[in-house]
């Protein structure tokens, strides 16, 4: 099949702005009908996407601005093929939400609103799809921009102060980045050779490590503060709370993702020996997010922010699975970031629900006992719950549990701490659960089940979860040819150096920490007589 | 059909029946929402019936049965399929699950009738039983934690059915809680195995097993401790037990089935499943043994002091799963598992009558205000004393030979089981006490008012109380409701504790020393590898334990009987004489305090310190305030208005961007 994934990322912008240029209800449609046809195109390259293979499919690749080596790369392969369909899908329930199902009343300027969602879709879909540094620099940064307008301007509460904190934090990070990729790609070129943004090509031009080092760094604070991990997450609060909720789903289930994302797409091989060396760190960061998040999560009431901080600690899972630096821990956080999306978006609509029926209050405070007289609410919010606390059967489990056996597997004390996380999660959810709808009737609380169109917007991501769960090789499959050559050259890093392979044309400095007597992963053959 | 098929048809009917009763639980007229769940059980039952005939059609050694659907998770090494692996003891245990369960459906079609949450209470029923036989025909490690989880939840939503209850609602999360922690276990114990292994399936990971681990050896006996957290976990023994009592919270027959019959003894399957690996840590297999004791006793000693009919129940509950853990870990695995069985019929046939008792009582569940029902209530004063009689160990009931087989063979392993099997007996004295305690101060003493006017043919009213706190409740999601009736009139009530009170009397007579060993037997495919398949105490042994348990049995039963009926004054003067053991039985040897201080409160202190210093002070003052006045500080130049200025810097950077690449297209071309 022939997809032009150019085609695929303007798409929504092309619908927004003839909705735009058609007016009035238009550009409700417009908007959707954009996004609906990105999911169409993402279904599309589900099915057609061969899964044998590591490589790079439907590859775009033109000259843009030679003079500077950049060039207007695009492919998909089984690192981003998951994440551009989670965005297909969630943008056009937030669009849908947004237009029809009243998820935010859009009532001044809805012109503006659609156009700005769906550049922001194109961006986001940009980010994943580059396989140009430049290219992903230019979308990553260019999501700030309608970002920044969706909640400022259609935001709520301190919407102002908010948007003061996630621009600078985010501006911040984007511009250590736009340094660290301008570094990356003069630093790397050969004497005499022409510079190159291209992923691959920086794949095989290795820095020294000391370079590689101070790079990493820059790329690391912006991935972090989007993610965000804890420290780095100081805009979250306010920003979640400010949000207008279609806006909020697709903020944190998807662009958190595109940081996670940054890192197994261009940190780990671009800079293995700087990851390695940071290993340690990335994964205290992420044990602390993983356990600060989640005990601020069971000490919150706001529901956006028992999500949001629930969030923290499920990015510092994803964080984790891949400075675990294994294959495993790769692949659980690819599948667990798809999941965390579909989840996250799920209870946020859900929480959307629950505060219609309390009077308009997002605290728990405010809810309770809605259960008897809405038992479909209930039960999707408890699917989506359980999910959310990966237990056992939903696909967040097994994503976990791939992150965990990585991580356990390289660094064990890691994964032990880890483990803290998993049965304080089983506390924040399911306490969140019980006090919005069991117990006793809240006062100001009207009891009423989830109406159809909230339930047609609902029951699909739900249905997704399950299904993924009963099936979750679907996802697995789809991305393990890629993760298994991703991680590569970082594990090769961490053979000892005397008997072990060395990566080609990979200057290793003596003593890397690190090195001599790291844990072999599951990778090793000798001792993996089940590998593929 | 091949054993595997009627496997996988065995999960279908109760998945089926979940999922037939949510989606239509508006449209079912009167009890059919019971009678669909009681149906689709008896389809499991059935199946597993199907199977068994199968099985026993071909040899004995070739009596082990693996299938699966599809890959579930295979990438990277990692390889696991849904698969469900059938062989004797997964069978047996799924014709326990299906069967208990089966009359407890029935049973509860009365039982709930008047309850507003009919149709969720058999939608939530029949998942259970669908994750519990999960649980135990999982092929491997992952699925085998995928049911236990499943089980879990349901055990959630059942503990929290009466939703309503702010006591049920909390024992609900406490129950989860732990239960995710033996998860966790579980999932260190999967990984540990994975990663010495290679593999996830029982048949790869114990084919590998005696050649990867030497005896004892650091990885394994950690492997095995962490499968005992899960099992522990689950089977409430010390100190992960605090859950179970709590869980009472829940309608009466969920106790029966989840809480006495099936759920609780998951941990007792898990052991006798993960032998191969048991019998090389034997270190690790000691430690459960010391545990289950430790349990047994605890539990038993508590157990004399609950005036709540239901807690002592379940502390009677957690005592019996003490012994099969002593059993099982002693490699006692046909006892253990024999013991399982029986138990499970006794203890689901005790609450089930218990729950006849209570309805009657109008939801009052202290023994305080029970007496003289026994005329009032003269089937279930039967069933209950039949229940205890093999509770106790009465001579030729169903307990008296299973649980004196686990303490034979205790005794026959020596050295430290010698000392573990002395206190096996003292607390099979208390069992003997204790059920007998409850028999004789609900059914005999003086009359009280509800027993009265039920010998006249009326029902007690109570207006509805949690019997937990007292408070008056509303019963929009509760029992009783507007129609609350004479339970044990209700035939299906009786339709469902008159077969297990017939087993609970003559199951024993499936393992008699020297004449039959029908559950050993037909269990020894699943344990053909352990060294312990023939070990055994002699025939003499046996019955010289039988003659020692059983004169146990009617020593305490005399002691119950002297001290509630003969001379009912001395137990007030006992706990006088002896008020600070008393106290510190009632209050269960304060284990709940004990967690809440070292785990709950520092948690809680945990994540208040967040909040209120980490958050407000690190987060939210030194970082967001440090990074806003930096960037203050930079843009002081071209500072406009308050909010204007990160307007404009927005629009010059995606200006500049725009004009960058502009510029550069415009030369390029």
């Amino acid at each position: 099949m022939t997809i032009h994934l150019s085609i695929v990322i303007f798409l929504p912008l092309a619908a927004a702005l003839i909705g735009v240029l058609l007016g009035g209800r238009a550009v409700r449609w417009a908007a959707v009908l954009g996004s609906l046809g990105v999911l169409g195109y993402a279904v599309a390259m589900l099915i057609d996407f061969d899964s044998s293979s590591g490589a790079l499919q439907y590859v775009t690749d033109d000259a843009w601005i030679p003079q500077l080596g950049i060039r207007w790369s695009l492919g998909l392969d089984g690192l981003n093929l998951l994440l551009v369909a989670l965005t297909a899908l969630l943008w056009f329930a937030a669009t849908v939400g947004a237009a029809f199902l009243g998820v935010t009343r859009i009532e001044e300027r809805p012109k503006l609103f659609f156009f700005q969602l769906a550049l922001a879709q194109s961006a986001v879909l940009g980010a994943f799809l580059a396989q140009d540094l430049a290219v992903f620099v230019f979308f990553f940064d260019l999501m700030l921009v309608p970002f920044y307008f969706l909640i400022g301007a259609w935001g709520r509460g301190e919407r102002v102060a908010a948007t003061t904190k996630l621009v600078i934090y985010t501006l911040v990070g984007s511009l250590l980045m736009l340094a660290g990729a301008i570094a990356l790609g003069v630093l790397s070129t050969p004497s005499g050779g022409q510079i190159s943004f291209s992923l691959a090509e920086l794949a095989q031009r290795p820095l020294p490590e000391g370079t590689q080092l101070w790079i990493f760094v820059l790329f690391a604070l912006a991935f972090l503060v989007k993610m965000p991990a804890f420290p780095l997450h100081g805009w979250m609060p306010d920003g979640y709370r400010a949000a207008p909720l279609a806006v909020l789903i697709v903020f944190s289930a998807v662009v958190s993702k595109v940081a996670a994302y940054g890192f197994l797409r261009i940190v780990l091989p671009t800079m293995p020996e700087a990851a390695l060396h940071f290993q340690d760190l990335m994964l205290i960061l992420a044990v602390l997010s993983i356990v600060y998040g989640s005990a601020l999560a069971f000490s919150s009431d706001d529901t956006r922010l028992v999500l949001g901080y629930s969030s923290v600690a499920q990015l510092g899972f994803i964080t984790l699975g891949i400075f675990s630096l294994t294959d495993l821990g790769a692949q659980g956080a690819l599948m667990q970031m798809v999941n965390h999306g579909l989840v996250v978006a799920a209870l946020f609509l859900i929480v959307g629900l629950l505060a219609a029926r309390a009077g308009g209050s997002e605290s728990l405070d405010d809810m309770g006992g809605i259960a008897s007289r809405a038992p479909v609410l209930a039960a999707l919010f408890l699917i989506a719950s359980l999910a959310s606390l990966a237990m056992p059967g939903s696909p967040n489990f097994v994503g976990e549990l791939l992150i965990l056996f990585g991580t356990l597997e390289s660094q064990i004390v890691f994964g032990v701490l880890a483990c803290s996380g998993v049965a304080m999660a089983a506390v924040y959810m399911i306490r969140m659960y019980q006090r919005a709808m069991h117990n006793g009737i809240g006062a100001g609380v009207e009891s009423r089940e989830i109406c159809r169109g909230e339930l047609a917007l609902l029951a699909p991501l739900v249905a997704v979860i399950i299904a993924l769960g009963i099936y979750p090789q679907f996802a697995l499959g789809r991305s393990e040819a890629t993760v298994l050559g991703k991680v590569a050259a970082v594990e090769q890093l961490r053979v000892p150096v005397s008997g072990g392979v060395i990566l080609p044309g990979a200057q290793i400095p003596e003593g890397v920490p690190g090195t001599p007597g790291a844990p072999l992963g599951p990778q090793d053959p000798a001792r993996e007589p089940t590998a593929p | 059909m091949s054993p595997v098929t009627y496997g996988w048809l065995v999960l279908a009917f109760p998945l089926a029946g979940t999922i037939l009763i949510s989606l239509l639980y508006k449209r079912l007229p009167g009890r059919s929402a019971g009678w669909i769940g009681a149906g689709a059980i008896l389809g499991a039952f059935l199946s597993g019936l199907g199977a068994l005939s199968q099985m026993l059609a071909v040899a004995p050694e070739q009596r082990i049965f693996e299938g699966s659907l599809f890959a579930y998770a295979r990438t990277l090494g990692v390889d696991v399929d849904l698969g469900i692996l059938v062989d004797p003891l997964s069978l047996l245990m799924v014709l326990i699950v299906s069967g208990v369960s089966f009359l407890i459906h029935v049973y509860s079609i009365a039982y709930l009738t008047s309850d507003a949450g009919y149709s969720r209470f058999f939608a939530y029923l029949n998942f259970f039983v669908f994750s519990m036989l999960l649980l135990v025909l999982a092929g491997n490690f992952i699925l085998l934690i995928v049911g236990w989880a499943f089980v879990g939840a349901a055990s959630y939503l059942l503990i929290s059915f009466w939703y309503r209850r702010e006591t049920a609602t909390k024992a609900g999360i406490k129950a989860f809680v732990i239960n995710v922690i033996g998860d966790v276990g579980l999932v260190l114990a999967a990984f540990l195995l994975f990663s010495e292994t290679g593999a996830l399936s029982y048949a790869e990971v114990f084919a590998a097993a005696p050649e990867v681990f030497s005896p004892n050896e650091g990885v394994i006996v950690i492997a095995c401790l962490l499968i005992l957290v899960g099992a522990f976990a689950k089977s409430a023994q010390v100190p992960l037990h605090t859950w179970l009592p709590d869980a009472m919270e829940g309608p009466t027959p969920v106790s029966a089935l989840i809480h006495a019959a099936t759920m609780v003894t998951a941990g007792v399957y898990l052991i006798a499943r993960t032998h191969p690996l048991f019998e090389i840590a034997t270190d690790a297999a000691a430690v459960a043994a010391i545990i289950g004791t430790a349990t047994l006793f605890i539990a038993a000693t508590i157990a004399l002091v609950m005036t709540d009919l239901k807690r002592a129940i379940a502390y009677s509950t957690m005592s019996q799963i003490g012994y099969m853990v002593l059993g099982v870990s002693a490699f006692a695995y046909g006892a253990g598992m024999f013991h399982l069985m029986t138990h499970a019929f006794f203890k689901a046939l005790l609450f089930m009558s218990a729950g006849s008792i209570i309805s009657a009582m109008g939801g009052e569940q202290s023994l305080d205000r029970m007496g003289g029902l026994r005329k009032a209530m003269p089937f279930t004063f039967v069933v209950f004393t039949i229940g205890a009689l093999a509770l106790a160990g009465f001579p030729l009931t169903s307990g008296f030979f299973s649980k004196d087989a686990i303490i034979d063979f205790t005794l026959y392993r020596g050295g430290l089981y010698t000392v573990l099997a002395i206190f096996a007996y003292a607390a099979a004295l208390m069992t003997a006490i204790y059920s007998f305690r409850l028999v004789f101060r609900v059914f005999f003493g003086k009359k009280c008012p509800e027993a009265e006017e039920l010998e006249a043919g009326h029902l007690h009213h109570a207006d509805p109380v949690n019997p937990a706190t007292g408070e008056p409740e509303g019963t929009d999601v509760g029992f009783p409701g507007e129609e609350h009736h004479i339970a044990e009139r209700d035939w299906p009530m009786k339709i469902g504790m008159a077969p297990l009170a017939l087993l609970a009397l003559v199951a024993g007579a499936l393992q008699i020393p020297g004449v039959t060993e029908a559950v050993t037997h037909f269990l020894e495919p699943t344990f053909a590898g352990s060294e312990y398949l023939e070990a055994h105490p002699t025939v003499a042994e046996e019955w010289r334990g039988l003659a020692i348990g059983g004169t146990i049995a009617v020593i305490g039963i005399g002691i119950a009987f002297f001290l509630y009926i003969r001379r009912p004054q001395i137990t007030p003067a006992l706990q006088a004489r002896f008020g600070a053991l008393h106290s510190f039985l009632a209050h269960k040897w304060y284990f709940d305090e004990l967690i809440d201080a070292c785990v709950v409160r520092p948690t809680a202190a945990f994540g208040r310190f967040g909040r209120n210093v980490v958050e407000s002070q690190l987060v939210q003052g030194v970082l967001v305030g440090g990074a806003t006045s930096v960037v203050r500080v930079g843009t002081s130049t071209v500072r406009t208005l308050q909010s204007g200025y990160l307007r404009a810097y927005a629009a010059l950077l995606l200006i500049g961007m725009c004009g960058l690449a502009l510029y550069f297209l415009t030369v390029s071309s």
